[in-house]
């Protein structure tokens, strides 16, 4: 793999860290990665990120979900084995509604997990680097990548943007 | 800086026209009905039910959030108030019904009464119907205006314990809806058919016109929009508003599904009855009562976007609205007509009570500032956003 | 955000950011109390206990419970009905409440979570239990037996399976991806060592990167919208189970909502109970204030007047509806050799929750305390009202019964809850009890610190 590195910088309020990621945006510094401690609010739009794709997978799998649960359930039940339960219609759709429900639910739930997890390559034994074991606690943290030796420049324009304290990483 | 409501001329000759073509085909409808007047009395009760629910309803919906110590409803709140304030009015519908009872309600001929019927007759006979009707209309019409009264008083003072009374006038408020809204639907409705029972009933028809009564809010702060007020809502409370229309519809369905699955599979003939003259009188219109109130207002507002467009919502709102018009339709009329007619009379008595509807909310409307500026929560309605 | 300085703070004291993790994260560290080890080894001595019951339950045949051919359904349903209706306040909490912005339910949801996902782990094992043959469990799945023949999609029973199963695995999913970050906060406080390579695990390496918090508030909240219907489909399906029969007292087409409603009812009686004690042995008092009894004991007055406008709506229908089945089942159970089943459910669900209208009283933890146990007995009563006095007058008159556990079904009542204490005593220890982030987010609108320097 080849050497990378970064420069962090943290800080220890969330609107700090908005107002230092305004200020490097418009000296268009490229922000890697910025690590909080918890969701704060409107950081989205600030790094103009794309809205999560995750909605649509979830439903998607919740209409085959949908689709399997019912379709299954009558296929068993006027084709695979006919049987007469109290005299009601093979194809009794007021019964289906129950487990075609459960399983929109229960594949939903499983794609937007999954799709979480690994659109942010997130799971057991994932091996991200953590900068600042304090991001999990009070740090917000800017990452800026470094390249072509521009550390000191990049530590420079972070102090300037307020941070807290800067550092470099060699990963 | 909130641009106070007027009830210009105009709107106010638009609603007279309005009012003047439904009462001209409303009557055409009951001179060509002369002969089946139970179908003119059961119209009346149709839309004197719908709206008056509808304004219970909206009551309800500021009652809700006052309790729930809510921020965001404020931006919005003085439109369902002004439309609670149609209880009193819609009351006179309600007592209309008195009148017609023999056409509606068959229990109310005591004379000849099946054994069954002379079992329910100490709750269902004529007096006793009158009284409660009565009361329902004076006591839910004395706790809309002492509510009303209390929010208004707001506008001119930020004293806090106003605030604390409305508290306590939304905790009298639910105790009292909370029982009477059942019993007002077991009432008005369910003995129609007088021989059919279901527990679930009056909590069905609660909801039935809780949605409708978002949808008319959502309808109600699109005139306005239109007309150029309220312009402080922004798309955060369109999205909740919408929120609402959207989990509600879901929340109708699974109650219309709990009531039907279970008589269906008991499969009782004392129950089912109810169903199956309505599927067999009224098919189109059963079917397409679960279409319209639940599949419509779903697939039109899953997505995100839809509930922060004003145009999508409206169209969700204005079918959810039609279909809950029609949601009453299929509880009133098999019962009372036993036939699915439909002509000038449904449509000129809609007309007209709509009509009404809208003058008293205009005209409520236009007396108070659009929004209570010194709730102490009002601020809190421009400074919050929902999760992406 | 803005916040009205008229609200009342969530958090008391003067909290930081890094305040909140050690006052969190402090209960995981040392050596636990005698508190603790006393708690769990009588939680294990139950749960002993319930194991041998059910080892003499599957031994001996289900014949060592005190049922019969008219009572079928004793207390084994009683409990399974019981417990399920308790795994719902955490994902009401969690999913509901999140839908509805309450910032309340943050320092409660992690905890209640959890409880529901034991809870609904002791219910699922009377349905397993009852059916006698433990080994041939797997007979409820879908699949084509040896005959060809598959399950029977028509029933409620089945329904049940699939209900219970779906709201297991998603309470499940959606509590850990909620844990994540929390779990991340813990490994990087512990050192070096055997511990931190476990968190580190189980963490799934998170990092706290923003598009991380965003997809996974994303996530939340439709995992929310999911589990929100969810939440409700499961009682309605437990409620599906009598209502879809002819027995008077079980078929009534009120019981899907009303069964979900007691549900959150006995289930937020059971998140007070545990929370009250809870936060005075971890000193987390400052993070579960008056204001958050306030609120759970007001949804506790809401859906406890649900439940006892359901109970008037029954009896006046049962009269309503002119049906003398129906009628007989009523009085029979008010004033039947059951009556003091009913007048103890009637007194803990419908009455004593409603002491809650009084300010000083839902503010009050003692008080709390006291009713929440009420309204867990209450609770668990209604289900035996349900269940046995329904049962007991067969249509047949020669076939009437009466019934009284055996000491075998009470040991597994008994294991069940040493099942769920010996759960949540080593959940208190290796978790965080409170969601360590989503506090952090609230903390600015909604804490004294914060409100005060607003004003």
């Amino acid at each position: 793999m080849a050497q990378k590195a970064f420069v962090s910088g943290y800080y220890l309020d969330d609107k700090d860290l908005v107002e230092g990621i305004k200020a490097l945006q418009e000296k268009n510094i490229e922000i890697a990665d910025v690590r909080t401690p918890f969701p704060v609010h409107g950081l989205d739009t600030v790094l103009k990120m794309r809205r999560s794709r995750l909605p649509r997978a979830g439903f998607i799998a919740g209409a085959m979900g949908a689709a399997i649960g019912f379709g299954f359930q009558a296929w068993v039940f006027t084709e695979a084995w006919p049987l007469n339960f109290g005299g009601k219609p093979y194809l009794s759709v007021p019964s289906f509604i129950p487990v075609t429900f459960e399983l929109t639910v229960l594949m939903a739930a499983f794609a937007l997990v999954f799709g979480f997890l690994i659109s942010s390559k997130l799971g057991p034994g994932a091996d991200n680097i953590i900068f600042d074991e304090e991001v999990t606690n009070d740090r917000f943290q800017i990452l800026l990548e470094v390249s072509g030796g521009n550390s000191d420049e990049l530590q420079a324009e972070l102090q300037s943007a307020g941070a807290e304290g800067v550092q470099h990483h060699d990963v | 800086m909130y641009k106070s409501f007027e009830f210009t001329k105009k709107i106010k000759s638009f609603l007279i026209a309005m009012l003047v073509i439904g009462a001209v085909l409303a009557a055409a409808g009951i001179a060509m009905n002369l002969d089946h007047t139970h179908r003119i009395w059961a119209n009346v009760l149709l839309n004197g039910f719908f709206f008056t629910a509808i304004a219970m309803s909206a009551a309800f919906f500021v009652i809700v959030h006052v309790l729930g110590e809510s921020g965001w409803h404020t931006a919005v709140q003085r439109i369902p108030e002004a439309m609670s304030l149609y209880v009193p009015v819609g009351g006179v519908f309600m007592l209309l019904v008195l009148v017609g009872m023999h056409d509606i309600y068959h229990w109310s001929h005591t004379e000849h009464l099946d054994e069954v019927l002379q079992g329910k007759a100490p709750y269902l006979n004529p007096l006793f119907f009158s009284i409660r009707t009565v009361a329902y209309i004076v006591i839910w019409s004395l706790l809309v205006l002492w509510f009303r009264k209390t929010s208004l008083k707001t506008d001119s003072t930020d004293d806090i314990k106003l605030f604390n009374k409305q508290r306590t006038i939304a905790g009298i408020f639910i105790v009292i809806f909370a029982v009477t809204s059942s019993t007002s639907a077991w009432d008005w409705i369910m003995s129609i058919d007088a021989h059919w029972f279901s527990t679930l009933f009056g909590w069905y028809m609660f909801v039935s016109t809780f949605v409708a009564a978002v949808a008319v809010i959502i309808v109600l702060l699109f005139i306005l929009r239109r007309m150029g007020y309220m312009e402080h809502v922004n798309d955060e409370h369109l999205h909740d508003l919408g929120k609402y229309l959207f989990g509600f519809s879901i929340f109708w369905a699974y109650l219309w599904v709990s009531q039907y699955l279970l008589i269906w599979y008991s499969n009782i003939p004392e129950e089912t009855v109810y169903y199956v003259k309505r599927i067999q009188d009224f098919e189109t219109v059963f079917y397409a009562n679960v279409i319209i109130n639940f599949l419509a207002p779903f697939l039109i507002l899953m997505a995100r976007g839809t509930k922060r467009k004003l145009n999508w919502l409206i169209a969700a709102a204005v079918i959810v609205f039609i279909g809950h018009w029609i949601d009453m339709y299929l509880a009133i009329m098999p019962g009372a007509t036993g036939h699915a007619e439909f002509g000038i009379l449904e449509i000129g008595m809609t007309v007209f009570v709509l009509a009404v509807f809208l003058f008293v909310f205009f005209s409520r409307f236009a007396k108070a500032p659009v929004v209570p500026e010194n709730h102490p929560y009002f601020k809190e309605s421009f400074d919050y956003d929902n999760i992406r | 955000m803005y916040v009205s300085p008229v609200r009342e703070p969530l958090i008391s004291g003067e909290k930081s950011y890094s305040k909140v993790t050690e006052d969190i994260y402090a209960p995981m560290t040392g050596k636990p109390g005698k508190f603790w080890f006393g708690g769990l080894t009588l939680a294990l001595i139950a749960l002993g206990f319930g194991l041998f019951s059910i080892f003499i339950t599957v031994w001996d045949g289900i014949g060592t419970w005190g049922l019969d051919r008219t009572i079928g359904w004793g207390w084994g349903i009683t409990n399974f009905v019981w417990w399920v209706g308790i795994g719902h306040a955490g994902t009401f909490i969690s999913a509901i409440l999140l839908l509805f912005r309450q910032k309340w339910r943050t320092s409660i949801n992690r905890s209640a979570e959890a409880m529901t996902i034991f809870a609904v782990m002791c219910a699922g094992l009377f349905p397993l239990i009852h059916m006698g043959r433990l080994p041939l469990g797997f007979f409820i799945f879908p699949y084509p037996n040896t005959r060809d023949v598959w399950v029977n999609f028509n029933s409620p029973l089945l329904w049940d399976v699939f209900a219970i199963s779906t709201y297991l695995t998603v309470s499940l999913l959606f509590w850990y991806m909620g844990l994540i970050p929390d779990i991340g906060t813990i490994r990087d406080r512990l050192k070096e060592g055997i511990k931190k390579k476990v968190y580190w695990f189980l963490s799934f390496g998170w990092t706290g990167s923003a598009r991380h918090w965003a997809r996974h508030e994303s996530m939340s909240l439709i995992l929310a919208g999911l589990a929100a219907p969810l939440v409700l489909s499961v009682h309605t399906i437990v409620s599906f189970d009598f209502a879809t029969s002819v027995i008077p007292g079980w078929h009534t087409t009120i019981f899907p909502p009303y069964f979900v409603s007691g549900a959150v009812f006995s289930g937020f009686a059971m998140v007070l109970t545990l929370m009250i004690i809870t936060r005075k042995a971890i000193n987390l008092e400052d993070y579960i204030t008056k204001a958050h009894l306030e609120s759970m004991n007001k949804i506790i007055i809401a859906t406890g007047s649900i439940v006892g406008i359901a109970y008037i709506t029954e009896l006046f229908i049962a009269w309503y509806s002119g049906v003398v089945y129906e009628q007989y089942a009523f009085v029979n159970r008010a004033f039947g050799p059951y009556w003091w089943a009913y007048w103890i459910m009637m007194t803990c669900n419908v009455i004593t929750p409603q002491l809650f209208w009084i300010k000083k009283i839902r503010r009050s933890f003692a008080a709390t305390f006291v009713i929440s146990i009420f309204v867990n007995i209450g609770m668990w009563f209604e289900r035996f009202v349900i269940i046995v006095t329904s049962l007991h007058r067969d249509f047949l008159p020669s076939s009437w019964s009466m019934y009284s556990p055996t000491w075998v079904e009470v040991g597994i009542y008994i294991g069940t809850f040493g099942l769920f204490f010996t759960l949540f005593f080593l959940f208190i220890r290796f978790f965080p009890v409170i969601a360590i982030a989503e506090v952090k987010s609230v903390l600015k609108t909604s804490s004294e610190k914060f409100i005060k320097k607003g004003k």
